[in-house]
């Protein structure tokens, strides 16, 4: 399969983005993953899709990556995925909020919050999404610390 | 005389318009809807967090239990995603077998959401009608597949099942009723006087406000907007298979009965193609159990919109991390824009179950803990499986 166009827009955004890019990968047809630095990640992003005309956001992905939690908000532009990937620590996580550029990222900002406990700074209203009210504020269940209690079969008596 | 104050009506979590959790604040003035919060997580199960403990092959049953209705798509996303990270393509006689059961599945998903809008909005003739006639692809969905809801089709590196030329011919049949009675719908739809009243103006979500929201799927369609992930970014045989995208400029709920109608119509030409150029071939491929270390993205159109998946392999033989969006969590923000009064547009309460059911919420795919409720005590909290454990040691139950 020939990555021609992926190849050529990944080069479009390095030189958009100048040194804020620290690695830029074509992962498949249609599917670019861009990472920067967790101060440069609106920045970059607000460029990107004043650049592109992007509005859609498909959703932001956290996932544990040992020291720190990556934020990753996946982008569709013209069918191509652009995943932009900030890195942020475990003891400090927090980073800024891209629900003034992309409304949709409301929901999805919030999810993220509740599950890996990363915070936004600025966006409107950070309250629990999917998990329960007075789930404790400390525990963070897709974080790898939170280890699944898995069931011990029945005993029969 | 003096203004009445705001008044808030809860409605939920149990079955707001669809028999699924979700709990709805709405601020009222008289009969009009000023503004509507909404509050989910009522099915949360966790997925994501189980997805870790299990190898890539355990984890398609669990990924199938996203949801009942769209679970092929989900299947669909999840192995493909899979296939993506080791890098390999499947044979093009097992995509096109999934493009099958995944058409399916829509004139399925579909079908059942008219007949849903028709009980919603007091036109239950329309749904006993409907309902019958969704029993046909039930049928044929349990022909191909052995079961009637949960396909348990898709394994990584292609399908466990095969179509026979007989199966072939009993397809043909079946969706030549679907076409007959679809194309009857159609009729229904565009000139039935009780489904124009209660559906024109109704659940107004403008083109702007769809594309700030970013709402996906039908929703998204029925604001004018032409985006399908079929056609935008291909997967399976949807680079081969010609189809329409159905969109519809009245941005209200009568343009997401229309589209939804149309694509069922379109889906069931996709299924007769596939049929007719059916590739031979193997059905699926052998692939090792660990994937290499990498990451990966995959995004299918399921019934309700984009269905996107990421997934992230160690070079263990479980996922480090799955991630799951399904298309309802899109359209939530866009929902609560519809539920909304301004200006000349009024939402009415009773328009409320019909606006819900409008965007064929799924909660259960959206959610993915057990969740406790004393209402004595007035207090709700959450267990874990331990203290669930000790607490049914203590009670000796």
């Amino acid at each position: 399969m020939s990555l021609e166009a992926e190849q050529k827009l990944a080069s479009g955004l390095k030189e958009l983005l100048g040194d804020r890019v620290s690695d830029i990968k074509v992962q498949r047809a249609r599917s670019i993953f861009v990472t920067v630095k967790a101060e440069d990640y609106k920045e970059s992003i607000r460029r990107v899709i004043e650049k592109y005309g992007i509005t859609h956001i498909s959703t932001i992905t956290g996932a544990d990556s040992g020291p720190t939690v990556d934020v990753m908000p996946h982008l569709s532009h013209a069918g191509t995925k652009i995943t932009f990937k900030a890195a942020v620590p475990k003891t400090a996580a927090e980073i800024d909020t891209l629900t003034d550029i992309l409304p949709g990222a409301v929901m999805y900002e919030r999810e993220v919050h509740d599950l890996l406990g990363v915070k936004f700074k600025g966006h409107p209203n950070l309250a629990r999404l999917v998990i329960s009210d007075d789930w404790p504020s400390d525990v963070h269940p897709l974080r790898k610390e939170y280890k699944v209690i898995r069931p011990e079969p029945i005993r029969k008596t | 005389m003096t203004p009445m104050p705001e008044f808030s009506v809860i409605v939920g979590p149990q079955h707001p318009a669809l028999k699924e959790p979700e709990s709805f604040t709405f601020w009222v003035d008289g009969e009009d809807v000023v503004r509507a919060e909404v509050r989910i997580g009522y099915a949360h199960r966790g997925i994501e967090k189980a997805a870790e403990s299990r190898t890539y092959i355990q984890n398609i049953p669990l990924i199938e239990r996203i949801c009942g209705i769209c679970n092929v798509a989900h299947t669909i996303c999840y192995t493909q995603n899979v296939e993506y990270l080791y890098g390999r393509e499947i044979p093009r006689r097992a995509e096109y077998i999934r493009t099958i059961i995944e058409e399916l599945n829509r004139i399925h998903s579909h079908l059942l959401w008219v007949g849903i809008a028709g009980h919603e909005i007091g036109f239950d003739t329309l749904l006993m009608y409907v309902w019958r006639d969704r029993e046909v692809v039930m049928d044929l969905i349990e022909e191909m597949t052995g079961n009637r809801v949960s396909t348990a089709l898709m394994t990584v590196g292609g399908v466990t099942r095969d179509i026979t030329p007989e199966l072939a011919t009993r397809l043909r049949k079946g969706l030549d009723i679907l076409e007959e009675r679809t194309k009857y719908y159609e009729k229904i739809a565009a000139g039935e006087s009780t489904i124009l009243a209660r559906t024109k103006g109704i659940g107004i979500l403008t083109r702007d406000e769809a594309v700030r929201h970013c709402a996906v799927g039908p929703t998204l369609r029925a604001s004018g907007i032409k985006s399908d992930i079929r056609a935008d970014d291909p997967y399976a045989a949807h680079d081969e298979v010609p189809f329409d995208v159905i969109t519809s400029d009245t941005c209200d709920l009568f343009g997401r009965v229309v589209v939804r109608v149309y694509e069922t119509i379109e889906s069931i030409k996709q299924v007769r193609y596939c049929l007719d150029h059916l590739p031979n071939g193997p059905i699926r491929i052998r692939l090792p159990n660990t994937p290499p270390r990498g990451e990966s993205l995959s995004r299918v159109e399921a019934p309700r919109g984009e269905d996107i998946h990421y997934v992230r392999s160690d070079g263990s033989d479980r996922p480090a991390r799955y991630k799951v969006r399904a298309p309802t969590l899109g359209n939530l923000a866009g929902l609560v824009e519809m539920l909304t009064s301004k200006g000349n547009y009024k939402v009415h309460v009773a328009d409320i179950p019909i606006i819900l059911a409008g965007i064929d919420p799924c909660m259960c795919c959206m959610d993915r803990t057990a969740r406790f409720i004393e209402p004595s005590r007035n207090k709700e909290w959450v267990w874990t499986w331990d203290q669930l454990k000790r607490y049914k040691r203590r009670s000796g139950r």
